[in-house]
């Protein structure tokens, strides 16, 4: 039958067609029927979560653009353990490159368990550029090297409280803290096909945008010379006085501009870890915002004010000191426990009157007025300064439920109140600004990462009192120091002050030994340019020479001297000769 | 050898054999078509293939530049940070002034 060709022929396709059915059934089962479950088994193989390289975090510089924050390039050092052939000699390889003990490493390069394909283990973290040329040099295909960036300081330990640090959870202190989101750089993470070592392939890349953005730039309002130098008065001070510690800051009172915040005790930033090992994390917080304390007699100048622009008390209002005042339950007496006679606003500022602010607040303002003015300066509440873990302070007001008629008499000298050193140096620019608060900030621009610039402009907080009232306020704190407080003036400028010398509150009632001197002021006169702030924890001198006019008042004089010439502010007699011609 | 097979083998009408070459032609371009196709793809993936490396090349030196940058901006900022500026200072016989003064000078404002 087959001796028919077409018959053979038909045959010869016949049983082509039976040899390719089981082929074409399998590529039916394959790539049709099967065809979800092969494709997940595929991508599960090649498909990983990857991420790329992480771009560097935003810069911060000065107010002149000198870096203070930049970013190290460092790497982070891994191990697939279960290929390495011989752990001791690459511990003791690592060992050197690494400066850390063979030991150490050793544990870390023998797998536990023999039964685990893939052991990664971290070996070393921000390696610098040198040495990860050393391990690139040994070829071993089991060691990870992952580019990352170290945060690095280029001034030390300058202005540490302000920079601050961040943490690997995102959690820290300072500016870098609180503007985490801008200075972060972008992750980015994908889904996609990766190579052997988990590197994104380049066809993967190739339809992605693969340049994560780095971090927004931030330029400080902060004159790194300015604050060296203060911080280098302050260290002085502390050291002539035996002080516990101390804050410095400086202002400009006419856009709330922070040109300076030094604080001692401080600490390395860059070393935060180590800091945090030994328990010493009581350093992080910055005393200018965080740590809110009894201001004293620095505080007088809200409460003669609050008198002042109410209307309540002029120029010509008198009391008679009598060197004590009841009120409340609690007997008021004067800093020396001495009666002044007649006196007047310019008289309480000048002498300091606990028994003048107390018959202010008491008998001639009221409570509501006094916290009206209290709140209207700040205090008791947030300045939103652009600076992570600020206090509000504590103002006791008349609807909380521990009231006591006595906060009335003692919070107007600054007892039974706590505040801030930022809160209370905001409150006195306002003063030398006219009467109008600015809103304290350290952010003078930020520089986006797509060349956008964005300057933040200064912004007013409200107007506490009237302009007269803090010209006069002004004239009365200027006369208060050239009365009283010589230690505090400045040769050829006119300045306005106010000395604090406050008591610590310990558990059921003050330190009878220790004290906080401080002292605001600003100058020149009669366009304040710069506000200083100084405040020293627990000076141990005599008794004699713990006041403010003893100790914070001769600092404030020596920085102020210095910071005119260094912010080329002309004394007042060449400024007036200039003015006129 | 029969008439009939020698016919069926060897012996096809003139009319079939141009058919059967038409479709031999069409085919043969389909073929060719094809694979002329499957040639130009394959080209293209290929060079999409190149660029994205060349892409992936740039983007590891661009990353690279970015470090040697940063390394080069916090070499700069320790060179000029205030501590070194002052040893410098110090070793070329600089002393901090210990008094400022002022000058005015009276013609300032002459025309």
């Amino acid at each position: 039958m087959l001796r028919d060709p077409a018959a053979r022929l038909r045959l010869i396709v016949a049983l082509w067609v039976l040899a390719l059915l089981p082929v074409l059934g399998q590529l039916v089962r394959l790539q049709v029927l099967e065809h979800p479950r092969y494709k997940a088994e595929a991508q599960s193989l090649v498909r990983r979560q990857y991420a790329l390289p992480s771009p560097p975090w935003g810069v911060i510089t000065d107010r002149n653009g000198d870096l203070l924050v930049g970013n190290s390039p460092v790497y982070d050092v891994g191990a697939e353990v279960n290929l390495i052939a011989d752990p001791a000699q690459a511990s003791a390889t690592l060992a050197r490159i690494l400066s850390q003990p063979p030991d150490k490493l050793y544990a870390s390069l023998t797998p536990v368990t023999t039964t685990q394909r893939w052991a990664w283990r971290s070996l070393a973290k921000n390696i610098t550029e040198d040495q990860a040329a050393r391990i690139r040099e040994l070829q071993w295909n089991w060691l990870t090297l992952t580019p990352t960036w170290d945060r690095y300081y280029a001034e030390g330990t300058l202005a540490a409280h302000t920079l601050g640090f961040v943490n690997e959870q995102g959690l820290g202190y300072g500016v870098q803290a609180a503007q985490l989101r801008f200075l972060r750089g972008e992750t980015i993470t994908h889904y996609g096909n990766v190579s052997g070592n988990t590197s994104p392939l380049p066809e993967e890349l190739a339809g992605r945008n693969p340049i994560p953005h780095p971090g927004t730039n931030l330029r400080l309002t902060l004159d790194r010379t300015v604050q060296a130098f203060v911080e280098g008065e302050l260290a002085t001070a502390v050291q002539q006085y035996h002080a516990a510690g101390g804050t410095i800051l400086v202002l400009d009172p006419r856009s709330g501009a922070i040109l300076a915040s030094a604080s001692l005790p401080t600490y390395a930033p860059s070393q935060y870890a180590q800091y945090a090992a030994q328990g010493k994390t009581d350093l992080f917080p910055d005393p200018a915002i965080s740590r809110p304390y009894e201001p004293g007699s620095v505080f007088k100048i809200i409460t003669v004010a609050a008198a002042l622009d109410s209307g309540r008390a002029n120029l010509d209002w008198s009391y008679y000191d009598s060197g004590a005042i009841e009120y409340g339950g609690i007997i008021v007496h004067n800093w020396d426990g001495l009666a002044y006679g007649h006196q007047d606003l310019e008289g309480i500022l000048a002498y300091s009157l606990n028994v003048g602010v107390t018959t202010l607040s008491t008998r001639v303002v009221g409570p509501e007025i006094f916290y009206h003015y209290v709140r209207a300066f700040g205090f008791g509440q947030l300045t939103d300064v652009e600076l992570a873990d600020e206090s509000p302070g504590t103002v006791h007001l008349l609807t909380d439920w521990d009231w006591a008629d006595s906060y009335l008499a003692t919070n107007a000298f600054g007892q039974g109140i706590a505040v801030t050193p930022l809160q209370m140096a905001t409150a006195a620019a306002a003063i030398a600004n006219g009467g109008v608060m600015m809103q304290p900030h350290i952010i003078a621009e930020r520089q986006y990462p797509d060349g956008r610039t964005v300057n933040i402009p200064p912004r007013p907080l409200g107007r506490p009192i009237s302009a007269a009232t803090a010209l006069t306020m002004t004239e009365l704190m200027a006369r208060a120091v050239e009365r009283e407080v010589p230690q505090a003036e400045v040769p050829g400028y006119r300045i306005a002050g106010k000395t604090g010398t406050a008591q610590i509150p310990t558990s059921g009632g003050y330190d009878p030994r220790d004290v906080i001197a401080s002292f605001v002021g600003f100058g020149p006169l009669p366009n304040p340019q710069v506000l200083i702030f100084v405040k020293l924890d627990r000076p141990d001198v005599p008794p004699d020479m713990r006041w403010g006019s003893q100790t914070a008042a001769p600092l404030f004089s020596r920085v102020a001297q210095r910071l005119f010439v260094l912010l080329k502010i002309p004394p007042t007699m060449a400024r007036e000769s200039i003015d006129n011609g | 050898m029969s008439v009939l097979w020698q016919k069926q083998t060897h012996g096809v009408p003139k009319q079939t054999e141009q058919a059967n070459r038409k479709v031999a032609l069409l085919f043969l371009g389909g073929v060719l078509t094809v694979t002329l196709l499957a040639a130009a793809y394959l080209g293209l993936v290929a060079w999409n293939v190149r660029l994205a490396r060349q892409v992936w090349t740039m983007e590891n030196q661009l990353m690279t530049m970015e470090r040697q940058n940063q390394a080069l901006m916090t070499e700069v900022a320790r060179l000029s940070s205030i501590p070194v500026l002052q040893e410098r200072s110090v070793k070329l016989g600089y002393q901090p002034a210990k008094t400022v003064d002022f000058i005015h000078l009276e013609d300032t404002h002459a025309p």
